[in-house]
């Protein structure tokens, strides 16, 4: 049974055309500028869905975007606006709620419940027995509406655009087209956004007259400069008029566009308002815009025989409509002369609709033009406040800020000419507010000369009011107020009796306006019920909370391509040649080893091996007063640091908690190299810009991030002097010329500019050689061939954290944590409380005789078990610290650890057991030293 | 997204800066006690209202502003370098 | 419980049966009382903290002349906006035992107050990209079990398993090396919990007073002796200020000044769509966490905002964010969309843990402090505080959170299991 119809004069489908499409299983077609809903309409398919809670029979409503019945399932996406999305051939296509199946008369077993599914219900119930709560829990969850989201991944949204209109316009309609055209006169940079997939707002489904104004806008459009989206939407206006718009149409997909705005026009016309009586949900029920865009858009004829309830002049628009479409009129209502509906009947659909005074009219289809809702979204989310309007049973914007405007029917109802001769007012008037740059604009585009100059004067603006509109909003029986949630005129009412008797709280308590139409048909029926329970008066119901975004935008567009980067050291290509097993260390991507990580620590404390410590922190400090600064963050003495001297500090933060450490340089008398952990780099950087900006502006201090300027490679172990003595020029190594802790510069492989300093982490010999970036895989590779006979090897981090534990030195944020007092690392001998001010000075010696817990080494008694990291240390029952680091230790054939323990469990000797996640236990000694290995640090000093 | 009108680069989007708070005047470290110490570093007056703030063009020109702020629009009327330094 | 508790009348009881037979409309929840003169307790806020601890007062120490005063609607506050995240896997020993005592409590509450506020033990896990977090959730899971409580360390295969969306393939930027896994932790009815306490004190007799703002607090030598509101003057001898977002504010009044800046907290929720996701998912490094309701939609929180505010407007920055990090844990969920966003205000401390206990002001208590996690916290900071009350001395449970530890220095250590997990 087809409802198409023949030719209509503005219809949007491609007659020649015939697309294949599938829906629940079936086949069917439609034509090229159908959405998926017309085709099926015009295939004569009335039920589309059945209803979240109640299960009912769901058809056709607003035929358009929001149009709460049309939540359909295309392919692995979920809850597709088929009402709006444009059909395309081979579509697969479903209703979402499949229980029970469509054609199934679920009546009977839906009204038995209804009484059961009230309000809040589930608060009510389910309570006892409580073994069974899960049961429930589970069985709800097969209540839920909507889609399947797809397990598969791999849809890519195309890249995010900024845009920097001085005049956005929300809304596509006559009046947001005039107001974009005469903003571009004026010299404006202009965009204009629309919904729907064609410009022209309700003119393109309206009469002769409306299609030729429409006509004749879409030509000065054309000729105006400005940037027109269709399919698109502004759904947010946050912040200092930051806009968010979704180009739906892109191409590629959904794209964010995030625009600056200089103005926004909000320009969104009005939404038809359903009214609330019984059976106002069964498919046929449907609002006049709906009736009229099947008919003119489509050609789909909704029905046969009609009954048309008018409160207004859309509602005889329809009628007409209808008529001239060849359905029958069988009954025209006028509300305005005091007449309504009062309930609609029938099972699967509309069969017949009782009218005041009991009078019972035989229809399959009940179209009502009862007012508007205006979609204020936009101007609440920039502050506005609307005020309702009880002439025109319709909220009116409330004070505006400079940089948002409005116009069209959300500020008020005329002619076309009215509305036409209002926008192009708003449009003067945003051109003038933004500000925009018209001459420089003027200069570049040659036919500039056309356009008038913006004013200087603010633009009058014509009056544009809100016509009046009978107050329909809920019927004299109990209707769906909300159709996503199945919430009714009943269920509102019994919300305020039960107590929630602010809005808000009903709205929460019976989720009216929580489902996906956002509020859009049902705010206002629902404020009015609730008004109405609570003995309020309609007029003070006071204004709603919309909140972004104003349509559904999907996560792929707002997520757009993943833009954090990954950071990698220069010598990266070898890395990746050898097959380095890599390790993410905060935004470096680092070599963890090289196969064997023991062997790696053998080879190092046995010959020598080089590990990449590029991703080290580096700061480069110039200036007369370098050292004033150096005392102030490091909690030791610097002013004493000799040229050519590398010197070890904590720093702290100003409550005595450990922040970073590392060495630094000095390199000249003015000039110096500071070294922080890799992820401290930029706090550390950001912390010496802190003092110096707001503490020391006056000092002479310079900093340059150094971090990437240099590759970064320790050569460790006994044979590192004899490999380096075979690639340095420039520099004598022996002990006596270069002492542990000095710092010299010369030539390393034939790279000049590098600087070398004798230190490590690992406690072996060892040479720190910084390369000039550009160079490092160059010495790198140097540094291996040159070792090959001497046993050179790479090594990685893991090797690397084996040896440091070894020597016992402490991780800043592993072996510390946010609570952490410099005294507690165990390193005292760095805080110097003579100094007379360094950040933490004060907290540091108000705590020194306690400070919480101390930083201990811990052997287990049993060599063999490595307590996990963050194994818990008890005595007795008490929790008295926790294991921070441990290793098997390939040097000393042992198990080794760190620990922070409390004071008193801290003493050389203590016995204490650690608790391993197994729930095992094994006791651990509490070693003298830190390190585990060569604690006088001989080998170092080598 | 909050525009900020940095002296040097001119209006940016906000997500470049870094928000400091009010600052507090740091108590003369040779004669403070912890009760003054502590409300320094902890204690805070949260007003909802206009403020002078501290904030850091991190991504930008690394400058220290004190930008007036209203904390419950987030609306802006004042932007200026710390110190005053004249441009 | 205390025999001396006045559990009150509730104006009708929920059950299955009754739902099916009663044919007139159900009595109020909660009455519109006049606001009288003199109480004995004044509970500034009527979001979750101020209305449990009403509803101990009474059921557990017979304290019912008490007045909620909230200046707009009860839960308009962080009580209504979060994303009501039930777990006790807190990091010190001081924060487990006190968060499990509120699992416990919320785990017997739906009986309790004869409303069912839905708590559902889905299980929470916090994932692990490297090995730094990974020894945090170690950390986490040791303490929890030496506290009683259910969490350990997982695998990706069990991580797989639990949450099959989950990508655990392997990633340069994210891996997932791990998570700690709860299974007593979940979601429950935010807004249910609200009302069933509402409902459960009015009935025990305390006044729930909406849309009246305390404009004042009144002081005496030091001590508290009422409010003024918008409706009038209160006088009373103990004031609590349950202000969260707002309670620098409110302490104002009474001449305290807090270790609290208020900082906007978003969430956002999707259309719903089948359920397919039962655990709640956190990640740390991502800076998000996201959990399905009973009704399909996804619920997605972050970190707080950058900066300090009272707006409450959102902003499009989170929503990008927050999509980009989902998708990086759960890609194929490109398709679905975010319906709605909002923001509540987060009063958030320096360490991460509340302040709960008296003030220089005598009789002028707070609670405070509750940042990103209090809702969780609200049966059993409502408990104690009213313990603190009615016997003038301060539980056991919360005496680690008093105010006096900033002037001590001695901060709580909880950043690590606070900061985005809420
Ligand atoms: C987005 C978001 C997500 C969150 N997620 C979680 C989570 O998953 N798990 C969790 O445990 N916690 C979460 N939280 C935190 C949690 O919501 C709060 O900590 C908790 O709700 C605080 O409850 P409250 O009763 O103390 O305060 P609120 O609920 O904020 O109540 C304070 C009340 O005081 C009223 N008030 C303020 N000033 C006055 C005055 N002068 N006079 C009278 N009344 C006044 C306010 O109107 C408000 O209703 C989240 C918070 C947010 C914002
Ligand atoms: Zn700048």
């Amino acid at each position: 049974m087809t409802a198409r119809l023949p030719e209509r004069p503005g219809e949007v489908i491609d007659r020649s055309s015939s697309l294949p499409f599938r829906w629940n299983g079936g086949d069917y077609t439609g034509m090229a500028g159908d959405t998926i809903v017309s085709a099926l309409a015009a295939s004569g398919v009335r039920v589309l869905s059945r209803s979240f809670k109640y299960r009912r029979p769901r058809g056709v409503m607003t035929a358009d975007f929001n149009d709460p019945n049309c939540l359909f399932q295309v392919g692995d996406e979920p809850n597709v606006r088929a009402a709006h999305r444009l059909l395309e051939p081979g579509m697969d296509t479903s209703s979402q709620t499949s229980w029970p199946s469509l054609r199934f008369d679920a009546k009977a077993a839906t009204q038995a419940l209804s009484p059961f599914l009230g309000p809040g219900f589930y608060y009510k119930t389910f309570m006892r027995p409580r073994f069974l709560w899960p049961v429930y829990q589970r069985v709800l969850r097969t209540f839920a509406a909507g889609g399947k989201p797809s397990p598969q991944p791999g849809h890519s949204s195309p890249d995010k655009r900024y845009a920097h209109p001085d005049v956005l316009v929300a809304g596509g309609g006559p009046a947001g087209m005039m107001a974009a055209i005469s903003a571009a006169e004026r010299g404006a940079r202009v965009m204009l956004v629309d919904e729907q997939h064609e410009t022209g707002g309700y003119l393109r489904w309206s009469d002769s007259d409306g299609r030729l104004a429409l006509a004749d806008l879409r030509t000065r459009l054309a000729a105006a400069d400005v940037e027109v989206l269709t399919d698109s939407v502004v759904f947010g206006r946050y912040d200092h008029n930051w806009v968010g718009v979704m180009q739906r149409s892109h191409p590629q997909g959904e794209r964010l566009i995030k625009a600056r705005a200089g103005v926004l026009v909000v320009a969104p016309g009005l939404i038809e308002r359903p009214l609330a009586f019984e059976g106002n949900d069964l498919p046929g029920v449907v609002l006049s815009g709906a009736a009229r865009r099947l008919l003119n858009l489509y050609a789909v004829r909704p029905g046969t025989r009609a009954v048309v309830l008018s409160a207004n002049a859309e509602g005889a628009a329809a009628a007409a409509d209808l008529a001239d479409a060849g359905v029958e009129i069988a009954a025209f209502v006028d509300a305005r002369a005091g007449e309504t509906v009062v309930r609609a009947k029938g099972r699967t659909g509309v069969r017949s609709v009782e009218l005041t005074g009991g009078k019972t009219v035989e229809a399959d289809l009940l179209v009502t033009a009862t007012g508007w809702t205006a979609p204020t979204a936009l101007l609440n989310m920039a502050g506005v406040v609307p005020t309702f309007d009880p002439e025109s049973s319709r909220f009116v914007p409330g004070e505006m800020p400079d940089d948002v405007m409005a116009t069209g029917g959300i500020v008020g109802d005329g002619s076309v000419a009215d509305l036409l001769s209002h926008a192009a007012a708003v449009g003067q008037e945003a051109a003038r507010r933004s500000g925009h740059k018209a001459v420089h604009k003027a200069a570049a585009i040659p036919a500039a000369a056309a356009l008038a100059p913006p004013s200087k004067e603010p633009v009058e603006l014509p009056t544009l009011e809100p016509e009046p509109h009978p107050p329909l909003f809920i019927g004299s029986t109990s209707g769906f107020i909300d159709f996503s949630e199945d919430v009714t005129t009943k269920d509102i009412t019994a919300a305020a009796d039960e107590g929630y008797r602010s809005l808000e709280l009903a709205k929460r308590y019976t989720t009216a306006t929580m489902g996906p139409t956002q509020g859009k048909l049902e705010v206002i029926n629902a404020g009015v019920a609730h008004a109405i329970a609570t003995g309020r008066a309609i007029a003070g119901m006071g204004t709603t909370t919309w909140r972004p975004p104003y349509a559904p935008v999907s996560l792929g567009a707002l997520a757009g391509r993943m833009l954090e980067p990954v950071r990698h050291s220069p010598l990266q290509p070898y890395h990746e040649r050898v097959g380095a097993q890599p390790i993410v260390a905060g935004q470096w991507i680092r070599p963890n080893h090289y196969g064997d990580p023991a062997a790696e620590v053998t080879a190092v404390r046995s010959s020598v091996g080089v590990i990449d410590v590029s991703p080290l922190g580096k700061i480069e400090l110039r200036g007369r007063d370098v050292p004033k600064l150096l005392e102030l963050v490091y909690t030791n003495k610097w002013s004493k640091l000799a040229v050519g001297s590398v010197r070890y500090g904590i720093m702290c933060a100003e409550d005595g908690v450990v922040m970073d450490d590392g060495v630094t340089a000095r390199f000249a008398e003015d000039r110096y190299m500071m070294t922080t952990t890799s992820s401290g780099a930029a706090g550390v950087y950001d912390w010496l810009e802190e003092w110096l900006a707001t503490a020391h502006p006056d000092w002479d201090v310079r900093l340059t991030a150094m971090t990437d300027a240099y590759a970064s490679m320790n050569v460790a172990g006994p044979e590192s002097r004899a490999l380096l003595e075979r690639l340095v020029e420039g520099i004598e190594l022996d002990a006596e010329s270069f002492p542990h802790m000095h710092v010299r510069t010369g030539t390393v492989a034939g790279v000049a500019d590098c600087f070398l300093w004798r230190l490590g982490f690992t406690g072996e010999l060892s040479f720190e050689v910084h390369v000039p970036a550009g160079y490092g895989l160059h010495v790198w590779e140097a540094l291996l061939e040159q070792g090959a006979d001497l046993g050179a090897v790479p090594f990685g981090l893991e090797a690397q954290r084996i040896m440091r534990l070894e020597k016992g030195h402490f991780i800043v944020g592993q072996d510390t944590d946010g609570l952490t007092r410099a005294h507690s690392t165990g390193l005292s001998t760095l805080i110097n409380s003579d100094k007379p001010d360094f950040s933490g000075k004060q907290e540091l010696e108000w705590s020194e005789a306690d400070s919480g817990t101390m930083l201990v080494a811990l052997q287990p008694e049993d060599p063999a078990v490595v307590p996990p990291e963050a194994s818990q240390v008890l005595s007795g029952n008490t929790l008295v610290g926790r294991i921070t680091s441990s290793r098997m230790s390939p040097t000393l054939g042992r198990s080794i650890c760190l620990a922070q323990l409390t004071q008193d469990h801290a003493a050389p000797g203590t016995v204490v057991t650690v608790h391993l996640p197994d729930r095992t236990r094994v006791r651990a000694r509490v070693m003298e030293h830190h390190a585990h290995f060569d604690p006088e640090g001989s080998r170092l000093r080598g | 997204m909050l525009l900020i009108d940095c002296p040097y680069c001119g209006p940016r989007n906000g997500s470049e800066f870094a928000w400091q708070g009010v600052p507090s005047p740091r108590p003369d470290p040779a004669s403070t006690t912890p009760l003054e110490w502590r409300r320094y570093l902890y204690e805070e007056d949260n007003l909802a209202g206009w403020v002078e703030e501290r904030w850091k063009h991190r991504s930008g020109c690394r400058a220290y502003l004190i930008i007036e702020r209203h904390t419950a629009t987030n609306e802006i009327r004042a932007v200026r370098l710390l110190g005053g330094t004249p441009l | 419980m205390s025999n001396k508790g006045a559990r009150g009348r509730l104006p009708a009881r929920f059950s299955a049966f009754d739902l099916m037979r009663r044919r007139r409309s159900w009595p109020q929840a909660w009455r519109e009382r006049d606001l009288k003169s003199t109480y004995d307790v004044v509970l500034i806020g009527g979001g979750l903290h101020g209305l449990a601890t009403a509803y101990y007062l009474a059921t557990n120490h017979g304290i019912t002349d008490v007045a909620v005063i909230e200046k707009s609607y009860i839960g308009g506050g962080g009580s209504g906006r979060n994303t009501a995240i039930v777990r006790s896997n807190y990091l010190t020993p001081e924060g487990v035992r006190f968060y499990d005592r509120s699992v416990k409590l919320y785990e017997e509450l739906a009986v309790d107050l004869n409303f069912n506020v839905m708590f559902e033990q889905r299980g929470h896990m916090t994932l692990a990209h490297n090995d730094s977090s990974l020894r945090t959730m170690r950390w986490r899971a040791e303490v929890n079990k030496l506290e009683g409580v259910d969490s350990s360390v997982i695998t990706p295969s069990e991580i797989k398993q639990l949450a099959p969306y989950i990508d655990v393939s392997d990633h340069s930027r994210y891996p997932i090396l791990g998570a700690l896994w709860h299974p007593p932790g979940g979601i429950i009815r935010h807004d249910a919990v609200v009302w069933g306490y509402a409902r459960a004190a009015d009935a025990a007799g305390a006044h729930i007073h909406q849309n009246t703002e305390v404009t004042g607090i009144d002081v005496e030598q030091e001590k508290v002796t009422g409010v003024t509101t918008s409706r009038g003057k209160i006088s009373a001898p103990i004031v609590v200020n349950c202000t969260a977002g707002w309670s620098s504010l409110v302490a104002a009044l009474a001449g305290v000044k807090l270790p609290i800046v208020t900082r906007p907290l978003q969430a956002a929720v999707t259309e719903p769509v089948q359920s397919f996701l039962d655990p709640v998912i956190v990640s740390g490094s991502l800076h998000v966490y996201v959990s399905q309701t009973a009704r399909g939609e996804l619920v997605f929180g972050a970190s707080v905002d950058p900066f300090g505010s009272y707006s409450t407007r959102g902003s499009l920055d989170f929503i990008e964010g927050l999509a980009g990090h989902v998708l990086e844990l759960m890609p194929s969920l490109g398709r679905m969309r975010v319906l709605r966003q909002w923001a509540g205000l987060c009063d958030m401390t320096p360490d991460y843990a509340p302040i709960i206990g008296p003030t220089h002001v005598g009789g002028f208590y707070v609670d405070v402090g509750w940042g990103t996690y209090g809702f969780k916290a609200g049966p059993a900071a409502g408990e104690s505080l009213a313990q603190m009350i009615a016997t003038n001395s301060i539980p056991e449970l919360i005496a680690p959170f008093g105010v006096e530890r900033f002037a001590a220095g001695t901060l709580m250590g909880e950043k690590g299991a606070a900061s985005v997990g809420h």
